[in-house]
């Protein structure tokens, strides 16, 4: 091993390197604590090294300058530096580099501030060996870096919108009035989703389908928009810019000649539930959705038609159409799409209160949701908007709200719906604006209104005489005879139980994920939230992307929310596909794992735990490769592989190995090796810098875009090298920038956990942390927690244990 | 004599309590009886203290149906939360004098119910008098179950 590294090395030395470090002071911030001068000089003497100065601040623009003239005068070709975080100033520096001719990717900095000199404020002596330890890893990673390539994918000026309720609406109306192509797929016969089916909004009153209709129509008639009803997405190849979606466009059974002018409805013998009123009423087999339908065409619902076989058996709404629109003869088709964007607004589903047998819904007529509530009392609704209760038609006189049902509560969905309060305070003042001597009731956990507007409405609705009670009836009684209902419960601010009579029972359900919204998830590769909404970015900053690069969300299916939220994170989305497709192309980061065609046996492991479907090939024949503009640079592939066949550009394999090495080159015993992720646990480092958490200084911290880049055979050699520890750390198990990427970071430390235990190795001196970008004191009490326990280690422990990993001769060490 | 009710209950069960009153609401107890629901039990617990409400005598309305814990939807064992609080209870005198009254029978007797009548009764039946009961056994078993702090045997 020791053999090759020297040859390694000396290929390294070989070519002409000249790296120019600069240990920047930071005013006091760096300077108080590390003694930078001793530190600028420590560097000048290491291998490979050309110049090296301190500075007061290297960010600033002459200290921009003395680099761009450093690289134009002395042929300065890698630059590292000592400052503060990368995730701060590495875009600076990079940009200087370029402006002075060098490849932005030659770049290398040393953490020497929040890892450093803020967390070991008292301690100048050891922060001052931490910074020297730390340039000279950046010094040995910087010789090994190579020129990189941004790549440049074009991207097509056409977008897809998956879903045609009101975020899709919005967005594929913004895409379309920016002039690009959008094809609009919609599940059910018409576009409108949720919104059409609600009678008022909140907190204005408007009528819904008022304010709707008009998008609805103008999406009809766009010429950009493709509008694809009663369509499905079945599959999606590609990556950003080039997707080629597979899009399953059902047959209608009638053209679109049709005028809904409504003759075949009389003629039709085949009668259904009539889904857009929640089942109220009834329709026929052949039907439009609603009466601001578009397309305003009529279809046929096969499943209930008589011909349904194949076989024209019954044909009366053929002979009753006089524009011979009716073809029973349609087919399904297969549409295969090309676009560059796709924005995913499929929206929810509404909970169903079965479940909760004691309130008994549907068992008691009079108990109904708040979306059968909307149909009830909206004028094209099955009563023609005239307030009635279903066991006798009669208006009820006491009429109930429940809160939070299907919500905030473990047994069905753990979050709070967002819309139900408000939704109720729209429907009793609904009610109080028709038939003012009706007494409402409402019974509520928390009001929350919290959106413009909202706690006008409540006030408006107190005011208005509907009666707010605090505490959820434990159960509904029927009364058989008149079916009117009996509430129990609790009054809490009171402190004293009630029983109230009431005519009818509104239940006000949350909202919940779509039952296949996993399948879009699959074809999409997109994560979901513990709840089962799609997933963003970065809940602040980037909170319409979704981690695969090109696709946006919309709408409920990210969270509930809203029309109004709804509306705002589609035009996001759309103006987030617009900025892609307006460019035309799209830069992709330098950071992707390759593939050596020569050493790829076909296994196709690599391929398997692929976040992105980036990896193609087929099992056993020839070699894989890797799509570079899929590509998210995670890493997790490179550990799997066993014939080493695999390596990250920009995060080499060679590069670390070399930092690994150089961290422990001194003292290895008292040191830790910790592995950080970029976006949440070097984050959670720079945190705990930022805060000025105090911490051992013995830690060095290697970065990596994903924890699950980090391989076992780093550990096994930090452990080989004496290391007294080693740390791995990502972010939490649902918060993965890679698609969960990091569920292969746990189960190869697990693996390890074993390999050490099976060796008889402490395996306490190997951690597995999950530190989010916030959690400064989790990562420093991490540090603390493993300083402890490295402290109770003897030397000869440690070097044991070394004997104990080695791995036998011969046998490849294991890499998953 | 205090029995610290948290090594049998988690405390921290009770801090997702968000008085939602789906537990009164659905307690029969106290559709017949003034007894303390659920959910001020557990506010009771959380802001008075646990030994505040091993005072009150309403603690042994409960029926231990266990509806409550069956429709909270925070899934926090409120029927372990009253069996330890009425452990504690009974451990500070707070226990109804007839249950009081039969565990000591029990203790001394080694039966629930007063034999000696019985043995007329069965005499006149023309059958044998009970067995003796086996007292050290049964104040043994009580003795392991704590009882012997709630009454005196």
């Amino acid at each position: 091993m020791k053999e090759k590294t020297e040859q390694s090395d000396a290929n390294v030395y070989q070519s002409d390197l000249r790296i120019g470090v600069y240990v920047c002071h930071c005013g006091k911030n760096i300077g108080g604590t590390v003694r930078c001068r001793e530190v600028a000089d420590f560097a000048g003497s290491l291998p490979g090294v050309f110049l090296a100065k301190d500075s007061m601040y290297t960010c600033s623009e002459p200290g921009q300058e003395q680099i761009k003239a450093d690289i134009k005068e002395h042929k300065i070709n890698r630059v590292v530096v000592a400052s503060c975080t990368p995730r701060l100033h590495e875009p600076t520096f990079r940009a200087a580099c370029e402006a002075a001719g060098l490849n932005p990717y030659l770049l290398e900095m040393a953490n020497i501030r929040e890892h450093c000199s803020w967390v070991h404020l008292h301690d100048k002596d050891a922060a001052t060996e931490k910074a020297k330890d730390l340039v000279g890893m950046a010094v040995e990673r910087a010789a090994r870096l190579a020129p990189q390539m941004e790549l440049t994918v074009p991207v097509a000026r056409k977008a897809m919108v998956i879903g045609g309720g009101v975020a899709g609406i919005q967005a594929a109306l913004d895409m379309a009035d920016a002039g690009y192509k959008v094809y609009l797929v919609e599940r059910s016969g018409s576009i409108g989703g949720r919104m059409a089916q609600i009678d008022k909004t909140f907190p204005t009153m408007d009528c819904s389908i008022c304010i709707l209709a008009p998008k609805m129509s103008e999406v009809g008639r766009h010429p950009n928009i493709d509008l694809l009803t009663l369509s499905e997405v079945k599959e999606v190849q590609g990556h950003i810019g080039n997707f080629n979606v597979k899009v399953l466009k059902k047959a209608r059974y009638v053209k679109k000649e049709c005028t809904a002018c409504g003759d075949c409805i009389q003629a039709c013998p085949q009668l259904a539930p009539d889904e857009f009123n929640a089942g109220l009423s009834i329709r026929r087999a052949i039907h439009i959705p609603f009466a601001q339908a578009v397309p305003s065409t009529f279809l046929i619902d096969m499943s209930q038609c008589l011909n349904n076989q194949g076989i024209v058996a019954c044909d009366r709404c053929f002979q009753a159409c006089a524009h011979k629109c009716i073809d029973f003869a349609d087919n399904d088709r297969l549409l295969e799409i090309d676009v560059g964007t796709i924005v995913v607004a499929t929206g929810v589903d509404v909970y169903d209160p079965t479940a909760l047998t004691e309130l008994g819904y549907g068992r008691f007529p009079n108990v109904i949701t708040t979306l059968e509530f909307e149909r009830l009392i909206n004028a094209g609704g099955p009563s023609s908007g005239e307030l009635v209760r279903p066991s006798d038609r009669r208006r009820p006189q006491r009429v109930a709200f429940l809160q939070c049902i299907g919500s905030r509560s473990k047994r069905s969905n753990p979050y709070c719906s967002n819309v139900c309060c408000m939704n109720t305070i729209k429907d009793a003042l609904l009610i109080k604006e028709h038939w003012p001597d009706t007494e409402i009731f409402v019974f509520y956990i928390d009001i929350r209104a919290f959106g413009k507007g909202f706690e006008d409405l409540f006030q408006r609705a107190r005011r208005e005489g509907v009666t707010f009670i605090r505490g959820i009836p434990g159960e509904i009684i029927e009364d058989l005879k008149t079916d009117d209902l009996t509430l129990l419960g609790e009054n809490t601010l009171m402190g004293s139980p009630y029983r109230y009579t009431m005519d009818m029972v509104v239940l006000s359900v949350g909202i919940k994920p779509r039952a296949d919204a996993p399948a879009l998830q699959r074809l999409l590769n997109l994560a979901t939230d513990t709840d089962g909404f799609y997933m963003e970015a970065h809940p602040k900053l980037r909170p319409v992307d979704t981690t695969t690069g090109g696709v946006f969300l919309a709408g409920a299916a990210e969270g509930p929310k809203d029309i109004k939220d709804s509306v705002t994170q589609a035009s996001a989305a759309a103006s987030r596909a617009n900025i892609l497709m307006s460019k035309g192309e799209v830069k992709i980061p330098a950071i992707t794992s390759r593939i050596d065609p020569q050493k790829c046996t076909g296994c196709g492991l690599c391929a398997d735990v692929c976040p992105y479907h980036a990896i193609e090939g087929s099992k056993g024949h020839g070699s894989y490769r890797v799509i570079e503009a899929a590509c998210q640079g995670c890493g997790a592939c490179v550990p799997e592989c066993r014939f080493a066949a695999i390596d990250q550009t920009h995060f080499t394999e060679d590069q670390i190995v070399s930092q690994i090495d150089l961290a422990l080159s001194k003292d290895p015993h008292n040191k830790i090796i910790a592995f950080a992720c970029n976006w949440c646990s070097y984050a959670g480092a720079d945190f705990a810098g930022v805060s000025r958490m105090q911490y051992p200084p013995n830690v060095r911290i290697i970065r990596t875009m994903c924890s699950a880049r980090v391989s076992p055979q780093w550990i096994e050699r930090c452990f080989l090298k004496g290391a007294g520890g080693v740390l791995v750390s990502g972010c939490h198990p649902a918060d993965c920038h890679y698609n969960n990427a990091n569920q292969h970071t746990a189960r190869r430390v697990e693996r390890f956990w074993k390999r050490m235990e099976k060796a008889g190795v402490n395996s306490d001196r190997l951690r597995l942390a999950w530190v989010s970008a916030a959690e400064g004191a989790q990562f420093a009490r991490v540090i603390v927690e493993m300083e402890q326990g490295l402290r109770k280690l003897t030397p000869q422990e440690i070097e044991e244990a070394a004997r104990k990993l080695v791995p036998a001769a011969g046998k490849k060490s294991d890499a998953s | 004599m205090t029995l610290k009710i948290w090594k049998y209950f988690n405390r921290e069960d009770l801090y997702e309590c968000y008085q939602c009153a789906r537990c009164t609401g659905s307690c029969p107890a106290l559709q017949v009886a003034p007894a303390i629901g659920p959910r001020e039990t557990i506010l009771k617990c959380l802001n008075l203290g646990h030994e505040e409400v091993a005072k009150d005598p309403r603690l042994w309305l409960c029926c231990t149906c266990n509806v409550c814990e069956d429709r909270c939807p925070q899934m926090i064992p409120i029927s372990e939360l009253l069996v330890a609080l009425r452990n504690s209870a009974a451990r500070h005198g707070n226990i109804p004098s007839r249950l009081s009254m039969a565990i000591e029978l029990l203790a001394k007797t080694g039966r629930s119910m007063i034999a000696h009548q019985l043995d007329e009764m069965r005499a006149h039946h023309g059958l044998q008098p009970l067995p003796s009961a086996a007292v050290d056994e049964v104040q043994a078993i009580l003795r392991k179950a704590g009882l012997d702090d709630v009454v005196e045997f």
